[in-house]
């Protein structure tokens, strides 16, 4: 019987903020945007759910006047990530 | 990208993959603050090399002193730097913190250079000893002022700690190959009088920063060029 795939995560958008905040102490919102080549509107809402679900930290400042928005992954977050690619694993084992 | 689009596993860790080779490629180091002290040691070490060899003054200024006027364009480079990025890496954070403890490990070396003879000879001066020289040939005694012996040598010791770490943390051949060249010099050094660990110093900057800096550099402008 295999583990369900991560809801939060098995999305496309969201799995790719992850895959980009997991390998980074912090990104900016601007950098995740053109990374994932996502709508600044689309992107906001996918990471509320991250940041509700408690995977992802956001912090809001100013750097030279403008509005900054920093994410950052949490320990949480690693894990989910951590067990997603786990069982994800495991169903491409048994698909071979 | 579309936010509630179904994936597939296979496509799921296609994504994955993708994503981190996108945050690898858009990670390169500028080379600026090394080639910014290359260039500085490499010159300090040459100059001070050609001075004890052709024998020329330069008025009592001391060319080792530009390292601290070299501490100006170096805060400006990091100030730039740190505005223009916009992901902070693990590897980045534990890189800067060894580097920043290299600099105090720096100054501290330098303060004790210069600290250290005059604090001993005021400690004999308290005890009532003073030193003296004598030269065997001619039978002169002279006073003697206490020195820190090859102190260079150390110099070298921490130069290569840093640019050693750094190699192998990045897996960066230049600056391994600096870093092993650093401790071949400073074993040299030990034998060798100060004209010629000059000398040394300026190889060490120049194989140590100023070409890795440089070959960073061209990787900087070529992931520019083809990132934009």
């Amino acid at each position: 019987m295999f583990k369900e795939l991560d809801p939060i995560l098995h999305s496309q958008l969201r799995l790719a903020v992850m895959s980009l905040l997991i390998g980074v102490k912090e990104a900016e919102f601007t950098f995740i945007r053109e990374k994932t080549n996502s709508t600044a509107g689309n992107l906001s809402v996918q990471i509320q759910k991250l940041k509700d679900a408690g995977y992802v930290d956001v912090t809001k400042q100013f750097k030279d006047n403008y509005p900054l928005t920093t994410c950052k992954i949490t320990q949480k977050g690693i894990n989910a990530f951590e067990d997603y690619v786990k069982t994800l694993q495991q169903y491409l084992q048994v698909k071979k | 990208m579309a936010e509630e689009k179904k994936l597939t596993e296979q496509e799921s860790l296609q994504l994955i993959t993708e994503m981190i080779g996108k945050v690898k490629s858009s990670f390169h180091e500028s080379g600026t603050s090394a080639i910014l002290w290359g260039s500085v040691i490499g010159f300090c070490g040459l100059f001070s090399f050609l001075q004890i060899q052709f024998n020329f003054s330069t008025g009592g200024f001391d060319i080792w002193l530009l390292t601290f006027i070299a501490l100006v364009p170096q805060i400006i480079i990091s100030i730039r730097e740190s505005r223009q990025k916009r992901i902070l890496t693990y590897e980045e954070t534990a890189m800067n913190a060894i580097w920043i403890v290299f600099g105090i490990s720096i100054f501290a070396l330098v303060f004790y250079n210069n600290a250290v003879p005059k604090i001993v000879e005021n400690y004999y001066a308290k005890e009532g000893i003073e030193l003296f020289q004598k030269n065997i040939a001619t039978g002169e005694t002279t006073a003697f002022h206490p020195f820190i012996l090859s102190v260079s040598s150390v110099f070298l010791i921490l130069y290569a700690v840093p640019t050693l770490a750094t190699g192998l943390a990045r897996r960066f051949t230049p600056m391994i190959i600096g870093g092993i060249i650093c401790y071949v010099l400073f074993f040299i050094s030990c034998f060798t009088t100060y004209k010629y660990d000059m000398l040394f110093q300026a190889i060490a900057g120049i194989i140590n920063w100023l070409i890795p800096g440089l070959i960073l550099r061209r990787q900087f402008l070529k992931g520019k060029s083809v990132n934009v």
